[in-house]
Order: C-alpha cells, then sequence, then structure tokens
C-alpha cells in the first residue's frame, strides 16, 4: 500500500494508452491523474472503498472518453475515427493484461526516435508515475526541464510512433537491448552517488528492480540476458544500504559492513543467476552479473575471488568494450597478483583509451602509488581525482585519503 | 457530548501543480492517520463538495457562485461529537488539511433535530 498510486497510476497509464493508442498518452495520463486528485478528495473524507484500484480505473477511463468525444468534434473528417469504445463502464482489469500493457509501455519508452534522456524522463513519469518535480529532482534540474522533456518526448511519439500494440514479438526481441539500457540507467540513477535524497535513492533502485522482474517474468522477454540482468540490479540493490556508512560518509566496497546487505534481495539475486545460465547466449550481463556475484559470495573484500572477478572481465571486455572496464581489470588484476601486476595491466591500456578526466583513474593512480610507498606521486594524484570527483560525496573521501598520508 | 460541525476550507491543496501521485498517497496517508486518531469522535464523515455551485438570492435570481479566494472555498464537511471547543479544536489540529493551508470551521450543532 506504500506505493499505491504511483504504481496504480503507472498501471492505468499502460492500459489506457493499449486501449486509447500511443497518440493520446498524454490524454490518458491527464485522465488518470484527474482520477487520482479526485480519490484525494473523495477518499479523505468519505474513506477508501472497498477496491480502489478498480474505483481509479472506472474515473479514469470515463474521464479519458469524455476528453476523446470532445476531442472529436474537432477531428477533421478523413481522419481515422475508428475506435470501439461501447461502454462507458471499462471492462475489470484483469492482470495478465495490465503486465503486458505495462510491458509494452517500457517498449513505447524505448522507442527510438527518442533521445536517452528523453526515455527515463518519459518512463519515470508514465512507467513509474513519479511526478516532474521528483524527476527533477533525480536529475539535479529544474521541472520546467522536465516539463519540456517531456512534453517533446511525447511530441516525437504522437508524430512518429507506431501502436505498441502492433510491435511483434520480433520486434520487442530486437528492442530489448534499449529496454534493458533505459532501466539500468534509472538504476544508476538512484544507485549513484550523485543523488543527494535518499529516499529518492531508494525509489529508483526499487523501481529498476520492479521493471527488470516483469522483463524477466513475461513471456515475451523472459530468457537468460533478462535473467542476468535482474540477477545483477538484485546483486547492487542488495548492497545499496551497505554504501554509506553510519555517518552518512560513503564507504568503500572494502569498508562496508556486510551484515547490512539485504541479503533477501541477494539470494533472489542468486536464483536468478542461476536460471541466467540455463543457456548458450552470454551477454554484457552475464558478466556483470558473474562479478557481483562473486563479491556477495566472499566473506570479505581480502578473501574475495579475484581470479574469478579477473576473468569476469576479459569476458565483459568482449561483449562490452570500455576504457572502465579495463580500468577495473587492472584493480582485480592487482587484488589477484599484487601491486606492480596491477601497474603493468595499467600500462597496458592502449594510451587513446586513457580515461584522463575520468576521477577514478586517477585515484587508482593514487592507491597503487601508495603501495609502492611514493607519497608525492599519491598526493598529486589524489588531488587531480579530487579535481574530478563529480560529487560532494566522493571528494570528501578523497579529502580523507588525502588527510590520511 | 454535543455534536460540531466541521466545515473544511482549501481542501484539496490548492498549489499550482497538480500533486504527484506519490503526493497524493502521503496526504492520504496522513487522513487516514488523522481519521484512525479521531475516529471514535466522527459522527459523520460527511462528503467533500463539487467546485462549483449556485448561489439563490433573495429576488429569487439564482446564479453561478460563490466566487471567492480559492483558500476560502469550502472543500467539505464532517460531524464529530466531543465535550467541548476546546477538545474538539484539539482533533481539528491534527488534521492534515492544516498542514496544506487550509482551515476548519468549527460550530456547534443547535441540537433542533
Amino acid at each position: 500500500m506504500e506505493h499505491f498510486f504511483r504504481h496504480e497510476y503507472a498501471r492505468l497509464v499502460a492500459s489506457l494508452t493499449r486501449r486509447f493508442g500511443v497518440r493520446h498518452l498524454g490524454l490518458a495520463e491527464d485522465a488518470v491523474q484527474a482520477a487520482v486528485e479526485r480519490a484525494l478528495r473523495s477518499w479523505s473524507l468519505r474513506g477508501v472503498p472497498d477496491q480502489p484500484a478498480a474505483w481509479l480505473h472506472q474515473v479514469a477511463y470515463r474521464h479519458a472518453l469524455d476528453a476523446l468525444r470532445r476531442d472529436l468534434r474537432w477531428t477533421p473528417l478523413h481522419v481515422s475515427r475508428s475506435t470501439d469504445w461501447p461502454t462507458a463502464s471499462p471492462p475489470p482489469l484483469v492482470e495478465a493484461e495490465v503486465q503486458d500493457d505495462l510491458l509494452r509501455m517500457i517498449f513505447v519508452c524505448c522507442d527510438p526516435v527518442l533521445s536517452q534522456e528523453q526515455m527515463v524522463a518519459l518512463a519515470l513519469k508514465t512507467l513509474c508515475g513519479f511526478g516532474p518535480k521528483e524527476i527533477a529532482r533525480a536529475f539535479l534540474t529544474t521541472e520546467a526541464n522536465i516539463l519540456k522533456r517531456i512534453t517533446r518526448a511525447k511530441e516525437r511519439l504522437r508524430a512518429t510512433s507506431i501502436d505498441p500494440t502492433a510491435l511483434s514479438a520480433d520486434d520487442i526481441r530486437t528492442r530489448l537491448p534499449d529496454a534493458l539500457a533505459v532501466v539500468y540507467l534509472l538504476f544508476n540513477e538512484g544507485y549513484s552517488s550523485t543523488q543527494p535524497d535518499q529516499v529518492i535513492r531508494e525509489d529508483l533502485c526499487e523501481e529498476a528492480v520492479r521493471l527488470a522482474l516483469l522483463l524477466a517474468e513475461h513471456p515475451l522477454t523472459a530468457g537468460t540476458e533478462t535473467a542476468a540482468f535482474l540477477a545483477l540490479l538484485l546483486f547492487h540493490a542488495g548492497r545499496l544500504a551497505g554504501r554509506t556508512g553510519p555517518t552518512g560518509d560513503l564507504c568503500l566496497l572494502e569498508d562496508q559492513d556486510r551484515a547490512a546487505w539485504d541479503w533477501r534481495l541477494l539470494a533472489e539475486g542468486f536464483r536468478w543467476l542461476k536460471l541466467a545460465t540455463t543457456g548458450e547466449v552470454v551477454t554484457r550481463y552475464h558478466a556483470e552479473a558473474w562479478m557481483a556475484a562473486e563479491h556477495c559470495r566472499a566473506p570479505d573484500y581480502q578473501h574475495t575471488d579475484w581470479a574469478a572477478i579477473v576473468d569476469a572481465y576479459e569476458l565483459l571486455l568482449k561483449l562490452a568494450p570500455s576504457p572502465v572496464h579495463e580500468l577495473n581489470r587492472a584493480i582485480a588484476i592487482s587484488r589477484r597478483d599484487g601491486v606492480e601486476a596491477g601497474k603493468q595491466a595499467l600500462a597496458q591500456i592502449p594510451p587513446d583509451h586513457i580515461p584522463d578526466t575520468y576521477y577514478l583513474w586517477h585515484a587508482t593512480l593514487a592507491e597503487f602509488a601508495l603501495a609502492s610507498n611514493d607519497p608525492a606521486a599519491t598526493r598529486a594524484s589524489l588531488l587531480r581525482a579530487r579535481e574530478l570527483a563529480p560529487t560532494v560525496a566522493e571528494r570528501e573521501l578523497l579529502d580523507r585519503r588525502l588527510a590520511a598520508l | 457530548m454535543a455534536k460540531f460541525l466541521f466545515v473544511y476550507r482549501g481542501l484539496p491543496d490548492q498549489s499550482q501543480t497538480p500533486p504527484s501521485p506519490e503526493q497524493v498517497q502521503a496526504i492520504m496517508a496522513a487522513w487516514g492517520e488523522w481519521f484512525r486518531k479521531v475516529g471514535a469522535a466522527v459522527v459523520d464523515g460527511g462528503d467533500g463538495l463539487q467546485p462549483t455551485g449556485r448561489m439563490v438570492w433573495p429576488s429569487g435570481k439564482v446564479s453561478d457562485g460563490p466566487f471567492i479566494e480559492s483558500k476560502e472555498v469550502v472543500g467539505g464537511y464532517s460531524v464529530l461529537q466531543a465535550d467541548s471547543y476546546e477538545q474538539v479544536a484539539e482533533y481539528a489540529k491534527s488534521c492534515p488539511i492544516l498542514a496544506n493551508g487550509g482551515s476548519i470551521e468549527i460550530r456547534e450543532l443547535a441540537g433542533f433535530n
């Protein structure tokens, strides 16, 4: 019941959008918003009805129908008016249909005509029921910007999108990587330390896990890739509580209190990881889930199976090469074989791959310099890292390391 | 024990942007909490009022209205029972409408019925 209105909002918007078409997404949202507000006025004084979801559905459906009929009067005759709305009362919502509608909504939000920023903002609004003010807080921008972003996204969808009910199983399979990328972005918004508001962070991660679960369970998208993806998110979500220390400061993995991790989520992660390895397909999410699993499995940082993690990075680099992964592999190698081996691994990264503006690159150089007893180089690298650090929390972490020198 | 009419003004949140589903959730939770607290004292939960209405004047004329400041608009009513104004005002103080910039007018019922 804690997020009832937000979740019902998403379900009803998905359902009405399927019924009336993507070009009426705005109308669907207005109708559901109106129903939610009416609920507030009515239920505050008269109490919550026996079937609150059905009440909302009824009110939203009628509101949408009225709005459409008003619109129709102004619609030129040549535009198709084919609709079949025989009754003023909506047919009851069937759970399986709602899951279908929510799934299709994910793919509407991931339409390739939209920019990634638009995809995430739209997903947060329509799929997760967040208000523009909350979304603005999550992206550290203004409400006006978010409203503009969402309006433009809907305009683009209206102009060019095909109806989600016309999406074939093949279309869905082709677009699945985009959908996963958007959900991953959503999750990282919550997980990353740029987000100062703890409550929003947990909500974002929870929403991303909910969508990942939908993707992993729905017959059209269930498979080893979505299973691995869900496992990965669960392994991260389960450790979210450990990322901040008792004083609210950002906590490195080696210093985290593992008892604070949510072991229910981690156990679920292991269950899904097992399901993910039943096929032949291996994706980047398999590699990432594998290394997250190794961290979760380990009793502590020192006894982590670093050899397995290095192997996982080798696999990840084959599937999704990136300088950041190369850096992380070098760190894992230093854990497995010692600082010298780590330095050599860093040296092997081609110069044009070096992410010189990535603060963790310099933080890693600082770590290796410290282990080699070179305080001057350590200080220089830490200062450079601090210059580039994106958030207050990370700067404070680096300040503590500088002070400890 | 006497009965008191609660006249709610400024219901719901009259700010420019309509509340998001999440904000509605929070407001509903607050109202639920309030009704649980004062529950036994509520004689009639009452109802909300539609935003527009009619005025009938001594001349017999019927017009749209009333048109007054949004924070003065009557949004609903309830009837509670208590031993005194002091006691019933205590109930009113914790009503969520006050947190949202609204107000409650309390009038003891005359008991004609």
